[in-house]
């Protein structure tokens, strides 16, 4: 039997039902004629470093706790601002509040002057540049960094070919190395159906819409099923503004260099070079072995755009002494931009750093150009 | 206690997962492979076709193709090259 409802009750049900449903309406028009674009890439930050379109960023921070600097190096194929999309969400927040020193290394948005850029060019070149200037701004001898999908490989190659540089730790999140790992996304191009130039646009790089389209065939109904979340949740302001900034991010994919793909595709997902220790930059060989800094492998559990199985090799191909997995409740964005990013992952990364870092007072400094909140370079518009 | 879910969203729920299953799962197949990359193929050739084809009309009413524009932006893009190494010598000096 229906246990029956006070008057009280059922006007108050009415009430709040109404409310939701204004409240959808008024949210659906404003989602419907774009006029809310939601504001992300807020907190405060200054260009340390810039070369060609790369460019090293500083968040300001007045409550450093730590040294060495984090820097973060975010992938080719996406935005950066995935890592700072609102104040309520922000990896580069979350790591602020914990007494870390966040820098992160923008690649901007190439086109047809970056497509000969290899992977050297990011390992041998922008890289090794970007921790000397983070070390000069944060007058820090050594740095942490922080690699996220392909910007942890980028910083994998970086450190493996390059001992010298001052890395104090090394970490990666949902970074591949095990290319059989990604079929569903490089199935085309491994088994040679279409080679890497059939991807390329005139600018001679892979255009956003492909890589896009590439993310989109691993979830066909994912567009169906985020819309039909968000009609559920369409009356919640809150949930709507989330929604947007990472539908905005989900959209803004940048172009993939061009000679960097090529070599991507011919090595790593062809040969799965990185695996076997095949893989040539510059006339010599990776080998991950090489690295012998402190070492974490963050993995998300539910990740399908680099499946653990594509990640997890990767702590028995380092040489690090002190290594570390973590495999985290979470997917490939979930891991930095979403409230279990904020309440799970981000702080047992931040307490995996923390360990491994010390307190200013403890570390030697060097003579540096600025410190937090100076400026090297003029500062940076907010990205809308 | 979480609230169940509108009778809609289980509904959708039920549909769409199988159907998102069944659907990655054949974009993973190798006849989907093929198609893509025949798809692929045609649209570069068509496009090849219809520059090709208008490149004439184009260039008799003295407007540039897209052959044109594609040449000059990659002299632009060579000399914006230059530039740039010409630049990283005189940082080194």
């Amino acid at each position: 039997m229906t246990p029956s409802l006070a008057p009280e009750e059922v006007l108050r049900r009415v009430e709040g039902d109404v409310r939701r449903a204004v409240r959808r309406g008024r949210n659906g028009l404003r989602y419907a004629a774009g006029t809310d674009r939601p504001k992300v890439g807020r907190t405060p930050k200054d260009v340390v470093w810039k070369r060609d379109k790369a460019e090293l960023w500083r968040y300001r921070s007045d409550a450093v706790a730590y040294t060495p600097p984090v820097v973060i190096v975010h992938s080719l194929v996406s935005r950066s601002y995935v890592l700072d999309l609102a104040p309520d969400n922000s990896a580069v927040g979350a790591l602020l509040a914990a007494g870390l020193d966040v820098m992160l290394v923008d690649w901007g948005v190439a086109d047809a002057v970056e497509a000969d850029n290899t992977l050297e060019t990011y390992s041998d070149g922008y890289l090794p540049e970007a921790i000397e200037a983070a070390c000069d701004a944060a007058g820090s001898d050594e740095v942490t960094i922080l690699g996220y999908c392909f910007g942890g490989l980028l910083s994998l190659l970086t450190v493996a070919r390059h001992p010298e540089l001052p890395v104090r730790n090394l970490a990666v999140m949902a970074t591949p190395v095990d290319f059989t790992g990604l079929s569903a996304m490089t199935g085309f191009l491994r088994d040679g159906r279409l080679d890497p130039d059939d991807v390329l646009d005139e600018t001679g790089n892979v255009p956003p819409e492909a890589v896009e389209n590439a993310f989109r065939l691993l979830r066909p109904t994912g567009d169906m099923a985020s819309y039909a979340t968000l009609w559920q949740n369409l009356w919640n302001d809150k949930y709507v503004e989330g929604y947007q900034a990472m539908a905005q991010w989900t959209r803004d994919h940048v172009p993939f260099p061009g000679a960097a793909f090529r070599q991507t595709v011919e090595q790593l997902v062809r040969d799965n070079a990185l695996v076997y220790g095949e893989l040539r930059l510059a006339g010599g060989t990776v080998d991950l072995g090489a690295i012998a800094c402190p070492f974490l492998n963050v993995m998300a559990e539910r990740d399908h755009i680099v499946p653990i199985d594509a990640a997890r090799p990767l702590s028995g191909l380092v040489g690090s002494p002190d290594r570390e997995e973590l495999c985290l409740p979470a997917g490939h964005v979930g891991l930095v931009a979403s409230r279990t990013a904020a309440k799970v992952t981000l702080p047992r990364i931040a307490d995996w750093i923390q360990r491994h870092s010390q307190t200013p007072a403890a570390a030697p400094r060097r003579p540096h150009r600025g410190g937090p909140g100076t400026p090297a370079l003029p500062p940076q518009p907010e990205e809308d | 206690m979480p609230s169940q879910p509108p009778l809609w969203r289980r509904a959708f729920d039920a549909v769409e997962k199988p159907l998102g299953d069944a659907l990655a799962q054949g974009a993973r197949s190798g006849a989907f492979a093929d198609v893509v990359a025949v798809g692929v193929r045609v649209e570069r050739l068509a496009r090849r076709e219809v520059e090709r084809r208008t490149r004439r009309v184009l260039h008799l009413a003295n407007l540039p193709t897209a052959t044109d524009v594609r040449r000059l932006t990659q002299q632009v893009t060579e000399l914006q090259r230059q530039v740039r190494a010409l630049s990283r010598e005189v940082e080194k000096r």
